[in-house]
C-alpha cells in the first residue's frame, strides 16, 4: 500500500489525470466485449428518445437503445481503430524516416516527393479515394488512414535523424564499427523519443477524430455496430428532441482525445526530467 | 572610482554571489579570474544593471563616483542606470556571433549608441568643434552645440515677431532639416573615426557591412568601438576573446591596452585565462563560489599566491615550464600520411548551381610513431579537424595515402555535452565498442560477464568510481564526461586515438586533470595520441612532438622542445609569443 502511495507521488499531474481519464474509457471500452448494461444493438419501441434517467444513464436513441451501452462499445471500436492506424503509420514512419534521414541521397529524395505528394491531399479525401478502390470497412478504414498518416511520421523521423546522423557520438560508434542497422535502431532512434512521442499523441488524436469522421460519412464502421462517429452522424437529425444523443458520443470524444492528451505530455516530463 | 560593497546576488535559491566588495580606481585594468560558476559575469552584470529580473540582491550597494547606483532591499532604478549604461560605463560581451544584431548594418548600431546619449553628453567631442555664435539662422543651424542651437530658437523666436508668420516657419524647417543632416554627418563621422580607432583600416566598408560578412575579431572590434565612442568612465569586458584565436586574441588585448592608456577610462576584465589576465592587468582578484579568495596586484598574485584555491589556480594553468620528460624514443611509424590533400564538398544551395570541391588540407606529409603523442597546433579553421576526420577514414574525399599500420583508431570529441549517447548509461557506453567489436570480428567476442568487467576496469583507469557505472551522461560534470569519452576511446586498446580539443570546453583544473589522465592512460597502455588544440601551451604539457598548421598546410613539425626554442616559421613565432 505504502509503495503504491509512493509511487503516485512521485508521477506528475498530467500523468495521473491523463491515466485516470484514458484508464476509464479503456476500462469501458474492454468490458463492452463482454458486458452491457442493455444489448448496444437491443430496440424498444417504447422507450425511444428517453431522457437521461437512472435506468438509461445517457439516455435512449431513435430506436430506443441504450446509448451508454451504444458508446462503450463504440469506445472499444473507435480506440482499437485508431490504435491501429497510429501502429501502422508510426512504424512506417519511423522505418522509412531513419532509411531516408540517415543514408539521404536519390532515395530520400524521391520518397520525400511522394510524400509531399500525400500531403497535398486533404487526409479525408484521400482515405475516401483509398477507401472508394478497396471498399468500406474497419480494415479498410484502418489501412487507408494508416497510408494518409504515414507522411507526417516520416518527415519528423526523417528530421531528427539527419539532425542526430553527423552528432558526435554517432560518428564515434561509426568508428567503434557498430553495424548501420544498430546505430540507426540503438544508437540513435532512442533520442528521438520526446519529439516523436508528441507526434504520436497528435496522430492519436487526429486518428480517432478522422475514424469518427469516417463513420459519419458513413463509410467507416457498418451499422448495426456502434462507433462514437457514426452515433454522432445519427444523431444530428435529432439534436433539438433529444440533444443528450449528440452529446454521449461527443462528449465521450472530447474525454477521450483530452485524457490521452494529458497522459502523454505526462509521459513526456518525466521523459524530460530524466535528462 | 567604482565601489561596490558588500554585494550578495541571489536567484531563486542559495546565493552565487556572496558578500563580494571592491573598488575600481580611475583608469585601472582590474582582472577578475575564476573558474565557470564562480559569479564572476553575475557582478558584472549586476553592476551595469543588466542582470536578469529573476536575481535578487540580497546585500550590498554600488556606487559609481559616489553616487549611489544599486542598494539591497530596493527595486533597481532603471531611469537612473539609462543614464549610465553606455555613457558611462559600457560592456563588451563574449560572442562576438551574437551580440551584434544580424539585421541591422554595423555602422547603425554603433550609431544607435551616439543617437541615443549623444543629447544627454556635454561633453562629447563634437562641442569642442562648435562653430562661434552665428549671425543668421541658416548659418547657426550649422552649429552643433546646443548653446548655438538655444540662440538660434531665440533669434528665430525674435524673428517670428518681425516676420510673417509663415515665412519663418518655412525658415525654421528648413533649418532643422539643414540640421538634421548636419547631425547625421557628423554622427557617422565619429562611428567612422571610432571605426579606424579599434583598428579596422577598412571603416568605411566595415560602417557598411552586415555582422555576417566580418570575422569574429572584427566583430569584436565593432563591440569595442560600440563601448569606447562615447569614452565612458569604465568598461566592462566579459571574456571578450574567449571564443577567438589565439593570435587575434593577442591583438584585442593589444587593442584593450592601448585604449585604456589613450582615454584613462577604467577596465574591468572579466576572463578564465590567467595568462591573458597577468598580461593585462594592475590588480586581479580571484573569484570561487561567488566569493573573492584573493586580491592583490598581479604580480603579487603569480608570483606569491596565498590562497590555496589560487596556488591550485595557478600550477592548473598550462604554462612553458615544469613539463615531464618525455621517455617515447619509438620511431616506428604507426600512420603514414603522404602528400595527403583532403577536400570538402561544397553543395549547391540551387537547383542547378554546381558542387564546388574545395581543397582543405594540402600536401600533408608526417607519420605518428607508436606510443607517442603528437600535438597538433593551428588556429580554428585551419584544417585540424578535417586533417583528423581524413585519418579516421570518416572523410573519404582525399588524394594521397593514408598508411595504418595497427586497428582501427579512434576519436575524443571537444565538446563532452554531445559525445555522449544521453539516453545510454555509462556501463553500456563503455561496453558498446567491445559488443561492436564482437560483431565484427566474431574471434574477438566477449562474453557479458568479461565485457561489465572490462567496463569498470576502464571505469577505474579513468579515475571515476564503481556508481558512475549506472548514471547517465546528464548526471555527469562535463570533466566526467570527457574521462568517459577517453575511456571509450581506449577500451578496444587501439593504436592510436585522436583527440579533437579535448579539453578546449573544461574549465583550468579540470583540464589539467584531464592532461595528467591522458598522459598517465599514455604511458600504460602505450597508445599513441594525436593531440589537436588551438593552445599551444596545453599541446607543450602533453606531446612528445608538435605539429603546427596554418590554412591547410603543415608549416613546421618537430620535438616539442626544439620548437619551442627554435622556432622556425614566422606564424609559429606569433604563436609562442
Amino acid at each position: 500500500m505504502k509503495k503504491v502511495a509512493g509511487w503516485f507521488k512521485k508521477q506528475n499531474k498530467y500523468f495521473l489525470v491523463g491515466l485516470a481519464m484514458t484508464g476509464l474509457a479503456v476500462v469501458l471500452g474492454i468490458l463492452s466485449f463482454f458486458w452491457t448494461p442493455y444489448g448496444p444493438t437491443t430496440m424498444s419501441a417504447a422507450e425511444r428518445f428517453n431522457a437521461p434517467s437512472f435506468r438509461h444513464v445517457f439516455g435512449t436513441d431513435n430506436f430506443g437503445r441504450d446509448i451508454f451501452s451504444r458508446v462503450m462499445q463504440g469506445i472499444g471500436t473507435t480506440v482499437i481503430v485508431s490504435s491501429l492506424i497510429v501502429v501502422i503509420s508510426a512504424g512506417a514512419g519511423i522505418l522509412i524516416g531513419a532509411i531516408t534521414g540517415y543514408f539521404g541521397g536519390i532515395l530520400d529524395e524521391a520518397i520525400m516527393r511522394v510524400t509531399d505528394a500525400v500531403n497535398a491531399f486533404p487526409s479525408i479525401l484521400l482515405a475516401l479515394v483509398v477507401i472508394s478502390i478497396l471498399g468500406s470497412g474497419k480494415q479498410n478504414v484502418i489501412f487507408s488512414l494508416g497510408i494518409v498518416f504515414t507522411p507526417s511520421y516520416v518527415r519528423i523521423v526523417r528530421s531528427e535523424f539527419i539532425r542526430l546522423r553527423d552528432a558526435d557520438f554517432v560518428c564515434r560508434a561509426r568508428l567503434m564499427g557498430v553495424k548501420k542497422l544498430r546505430i540507426l535502431f540503438v544508437h540513435i532512434l532512442p533520442n528521438i523519443f520526446s519529439v516523436f512521442w508528441v507526434s504520436v499523441t497528435i496522430g492519436f488524436n487526429n486518428a480517432i477524430l478522422a475514424e469518427s469522421g469516417m463513420s459519419y460519412l458513413g463509410i467507416g464502421v457498418q451499422p448495426p455496430d456502434a462507433s462514437l462517429g457514426k452515433m454522432l452522424s445519427d444523431a444530428q437529425g435529432y439534436l433539438g428532441r433529444a440533444p443528450w444523443y449528440a452529446l454521449a458520443p461527443g462528449l465521450t470524444i472530447v474525454w477521450i482525445v483530452l485524457g490521452f492528451s494529458l497522459l502523454s505530455e505526462g509521459i513526456r516530463r518525466k521523459e524530460a526530467s530524466k535528462k | 572610482m567604482i565601489k561596490i560593497d558588500n554585494l550578495s546576488v541571489a536567484f531563486d535559491g542559495p546565493e552565487v554571489v556572496k558578500n563580494v566588495s571592491f573598488t575600481i580606481g580611475d583608469g585601472e585594468i582590474l582582472g577578475v579570474v575564476g573558474e565557470s560558476g564562480s559569479g564572476k559575469s553575475v557582478t558584472a552584470l549586476t553592476l551595469m544593471g543588466l542582470v536578469a529580473e529573476s536575481a535578487h540582491v540580497t546585500s550590498g550597494e554600488i556606487y559609481y563616483d559616489d553616487q549611489l547606483l544599486l542598494k539591497a532591499g530596493q527595486p533597481r532604478n532603471n531611469a537612473l542606470y539609462r543614464q549610465y549604461q553606455g555613457l558611462k560605463m559600457s560592456m563588451v560581451f563574449q560572442e562576438p556571433m551574437t551580440s551584434l544584431n544580424p539585421t541591422m548594418k554595423v555602422g547603425a548600431q554603433v550609431e544607435e549608441v551616439l543617437l541615443l546619449h549623444d543629447k544627454q553628453d556635454p561633453k562629447a567631442p563634437t562641442q569642442s568643434k562648435s562653430k562661434a555664435p552665428a549671425g543668421n539662422l541658416a548659418k547657426s543651424a550649422k552649429s552643433e552645440s546646443a548653446e548655438a542651437k538655444a540662440k538660434a530658437e531665440a533669434k528665430a523666436d525674435a524673428e517670428k515677431k518681425q516676420r510673417p508668420a509663415k515665412e519663418a516657419s518655412k525658415n525654421a524647417l528648413l533649418a532643422w532639416h539643414e540640421r538634421r543632416v548636419q547631425e547625421k554627418e557628423d554622427r557617422k563621422r565619429r562611428v567612422l573615426e571610432a571605426l579606424l580607432n579599434v583598428g579596422l583600416k577598412d571603416a568605411q566598408r566595415v560602417y557598411d557591412s552586415y555582422p555576417h560578412q566580418l570575422s569574429g575579431g572584427m566583430r569584436q572590434r565593432v563591440m569595442i568601438a560600440m563601448a569606447v565612442i562615447l569614452h565612458p568612465g569604465l568598461i566592462v569586458a566579459d571574456e571578450p576573446t574567449t571564443a577567438l584565436d589565439v593570435t587575434v586574441q593577442n591583438q584585442i588585448i593589444d587593442l584593450l591596452r592601448k585604449i585604456n592608456h589613450e582615454q584613462k577610462n577604467s577596465l574591468l576584465f572579466i576572463t578564465h585565462d590567467l595568462n591573458l589576465a597577468r598580461r593585462l592587468c594592475d590588480r586581479i582578484l580571484v573569484m570561487q563560489d561567488g566569493c573573492i579568495v584573493e586580491e592583490g596586484a598581479t604580480e603579487d598574485i603569480f608570483c606569491d599566491p596565498r590562497g590555496d584555491y589560487t596556488k591550485k589556480l595557478i600550477s592548473a594553468v598550462p604554462g612553458r615550464t615544469g613539463k615531464k620528460k618525455t621517455s617515447n624514443s619509438s620511431t616506428t611509424p604507426l600512420v603514414e600520411v603522404h602528400d595527403l590533400n583532403v577536400y570538402y564538398r561544397e553543395n549547391a544551395n540551387s537547383l542547378f548551381g554546381k558542387t564546388v570541391k574545395k581543397c582543405i588540407v594540402k600536401d600533408a606529409n608526417f607519420e605518428v610513431y607508436e606510443g607517442e603523442i603528437l600535438g597538433l597546433v593551428g588556429e580554428s579553421g585551419c584544417g585540424k579537424t578535417t586533417l583528423s576526420k581524413a585519418m579516421l577514414g570518416l572523410n573519404k574525399m582525399i588524394d594521397g595515402r593514408i598508411v595504418h599500420h595497427s586497428n582501427s583508431p579512434q576519436m575524443v570529441f571537444q565538446d563532452p555535452y554531445s559525445s555522449l549517447n544521453p539516453t545510454k548509461t555509462v556501463g553500456w557506453l563503455l561496453q558498446e565498442p567491445l559488443r561492436a567489436q564482437g560483431i565484427l570480428d566474431p574471434s574477438k567476442a566477449m562474453t557479458e560477464k568479461d565485457r561489465v568487467a572490462a567496463a569498470y576496469d576502464m571505469l577505474h583507469k579513468v579515475g571515476l568510481k564503481d556508481k558512475y557505472y549506472a548514471r547517465r551522461p546528464s548526471q555527469l560534470s562535463g570533466g566526467q564526461r570527457q574521462r568517459i569519452s577517453i575511456g571509450q576511446a581506449l577500451i578496444t586498446r587501439p593504436g592510436l586515438v585522436i583527440a579533437d580539443e579535448p579539453v578546449s570546453a573544461l574549465d583550468v583544473t579540470i583540464q589539467a586533470q584531464i592532461l595528467d589522465l591522458i598522459r598517465s592512460l599514455q604511458e600504460e597502455l602505450k597508445t599513441a595520441f594525436l593531440f589537436i588544440s588551438h593552445d599551444i601551451n596545453v599541446i607543450y604539457q602533453v606531446s612528445d612532438r608538435i605539429m603546427v598548421m596554418k590554412d591547410g598546410k603543415i608549416l613546421e613539425i618537430g620535438e616539442t622542445e626544439e620548437v619551442f626554442r627554435n622556432p622556425q616559421d614566422a606564424y609559429t613565432k606569433e604563436l609562442l609569443r
